[in-house]
């Protein structure tokens, strides 16, 4: 005998992952990002920018890409991705533009 | 014979007047001669010279140096070529070792109190990625304690693997995707607050971690709107009694599942503006007593668990608005050491705004937190100044109002002051 409702977590739960990570699972992300196999996107870096304003100051203060090396921005943009739920181009366009604004 | 004579001499003038350019020639010969002689000698003279020069160049080494400064020339090109690539080798390598983390300070000053210097952490934060495809994050929690002894925790520790541009496939302990201020603003260099909100600590209403699966991603909806998602199976999480009470929750993250039931959850959020985020959060499953009066407990019944939230976050010009709902519901379990069960809720809004050249920031909360217990329950005014000597490093004063049961804690209000830093 349940008391509580279960079917809004339920729901939750399982069309979540159902329905973004099914309907996804197809598209291969690194086919399309594979370092030079792509010819260089003119406006990767505009976009890159617009994400950055309208995305890196949502939680915390907006850091400055000359904080870090190209590396360590690697590092931290994969992390924000998961942590900020970025899509794949979100993310590569952003560490674009931080990589070349540091 | 006068005519013969005269016939002589004429003959030998003759001769004469003919041979005189042959002596004449004679004579510019050996002016050549001379010349050529004195050339020889000064060109024989430069020789020896030249021979001197060389036979000392010789000496010198000056010759061999040359020879060799043009391997030196060959080797440093070389070297300069293998060293531009190495140079930015660490641009192009798969795997990327990164180091992040904070580390805060803070003094505390509370009614009926002892004002201490009260928190002294630091959290490491490890980062090891593999191209785009594999990111492992652990953070770990090291402070001191009130009796001086320093605590290391493993705040979390995920394998994240990238499925594609819209999922990553999150499996470790993890920061419970639950609501806002838990996953993105509980470190102290984001928190513009100097405390948590009540009700988001240990034993509070909002979870913590859990130790299970997760999947996360967003997905945009045209050009502006966006969806995020993250969904999670995990161990759930831990119930202790006391006195024959449901004392508290324990969500922080156990790496075995007392009750065998599996707690499914998840948040949805939706980015109408790309600055505004709306969320809703939920979980269910079950969970059982595993403490009791501060004793193991085995066997005890394992009931419901709950956990339903909403959340935003707004950012317009210098302000940042953000508020949250939480609530974590046990239900009641026949035959347990304490068979009611109970709903720890709690609800937060603040606004803060930067101003002087965004170095300085003012902050107001206001909380309300409800639990089962009326020593914990409390309302709370928390006002704030803050100045930011770097966007990652702040110093923050805050004064609590804080409004709880006579006589206890929640009901002290406190001075605090904390200087946090982001790394
Ligand atoms: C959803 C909230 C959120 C958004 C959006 C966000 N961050 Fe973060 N960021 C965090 C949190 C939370 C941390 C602290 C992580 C921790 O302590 O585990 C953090 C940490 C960082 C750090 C410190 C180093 C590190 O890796 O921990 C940097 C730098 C950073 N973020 C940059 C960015 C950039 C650039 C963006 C834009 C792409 C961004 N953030 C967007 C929440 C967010």
């Amino acid at each position: 005998m349940k008391k509580y409702s279960w079917k809004f977590p339920l729901i939750v739960t399982l069309a979540v992952p159902l329905v973004f990570g099914g309907l996804f699972a197809y598209q291969d992300a690194t086919a399309e990002d594979t370092a030079g196999s792509t010819p260089a996107d003119p406006m990767q870096f505009v976009r890159g920018a617009k994400t950055w304003a309208n995305t890196c100051a949502r939680c915390h203060n907006m850091r400055d890409p000359r904080e870090l090396r190209d590396d360590q921005w690697q590092g931290v943009v994969a992390h924000m991705r998961v942590r900020a739920n970025l899509t794949g181009k979100e993310a590569r366009d952003v560490l674009l533009f931080l990589q070349q604004s540091n | 014979m006068k005519k013969l004579v005269s016939i002589g001499k004429a003959s030998v003038l003759f001769i004469a007047v003919a041979l005189l350019p042959v002596l004449a020639v004679a004579q510019s010969d050996a002016q050549r001669i001379a010349e050529l002689e004195a050339k020889t000698a000064a060109m024989a003279e430069a020789l020896t010279a030249l021979q001197g020069e060389l036979k000392q160049a010789k000496q010198d080494g000056t010759l061999a140096n040359t020879a060799e400064l043009k391997s030196e020339i060959v080797k440093a090109t070389q070297y300069a070529q293998r060293a531009e690539k190495a140079a930015n080798e660490w641009k192009n390598s798969t795997a990327v070792t990164h180091i992040a983390g904070y580390a805060a300070v803070g003094y505390t000053d509370e009614e009926n109190a002892m004002d201490s210097f009260d928190v002294a952490n630091f959290n490491p934060i490890y980062h090891f990625q593999y191209g785009d495809r594999i990111l492992w994050e652990s953070e770990l929690e090291v402070n001191v304690g009130d009796d001086g002894q320093t605590e290391v925790g493993l705040e979390y520790s995920t394998i994240d693997i990238f499925l594609n541009d819209y999922a990553v496939l999150v499996a470790g302990k993890f920061i419970s995707p639950l609501g806002q201020f838990r996953q993105n603003i509980h470190p102290s260099w984001i928190n513009k607050s100097v405390s948590a909100p009540p009700g988001f600590g240990h034993d509070g209403a909002a979870p913590l971690t859990d130790v299970g699966l997760q999947i996360r991603g967003g997905v945009p909806l045209g050009e502006q709107v966006k969806i995020t998602y993250s969904g999670f199976v995990a161990n759930g999480p831990r119930l202790e009694g006391e006195g024959g009470e449901l004392h508290g929750i324990d969500t922080d993250g156990f790496a075995s599942d007392a009750d065998d039931e599996k707690v499914f959850g998840g948040r949805l959020s939706i980015l109408p503006l790309p600055k505004l985020e709306i969320g809703i959060s939920g979980a269910f499953g079950d969970a059982a007593i595993v403490e009791n009066d501060g004793l193991g407990l085995v066997g005890d019944p394992s009931r419901d668990y709950q956990v339903f939230g909403v959340d935003y976050a707004y950012q317009w010009g210098n302000f940042d608005f953000r508020g949250e709902y939480i609530e974590q519901d046990v239900g009641n379990a026949a035959g347990s050491v304490a068979s009611k069960g109970g709903k720890w809720a709690t609800w937060y809004t603040q606004t803060a705004y930067k101003f002087g050249d965004a170095k300085w920031e003012g902050v107001v909360r206001y909380a309300d937190y409800d639990s089962p217990h009326g020593d914990e329950t409390q309302k709370q005014w928390a006002l704030g100044i803050n100045y930011l000597l770097t966007p990652n490093a702040i110093i923050k004063l805050g004064y609590e109002f804080n409004d709880g049961l006579a006589g206890e804690k929640t009901d002290n209000d406190r001075l605090l002051i904390q200087v946090a830093y982001g790394y």
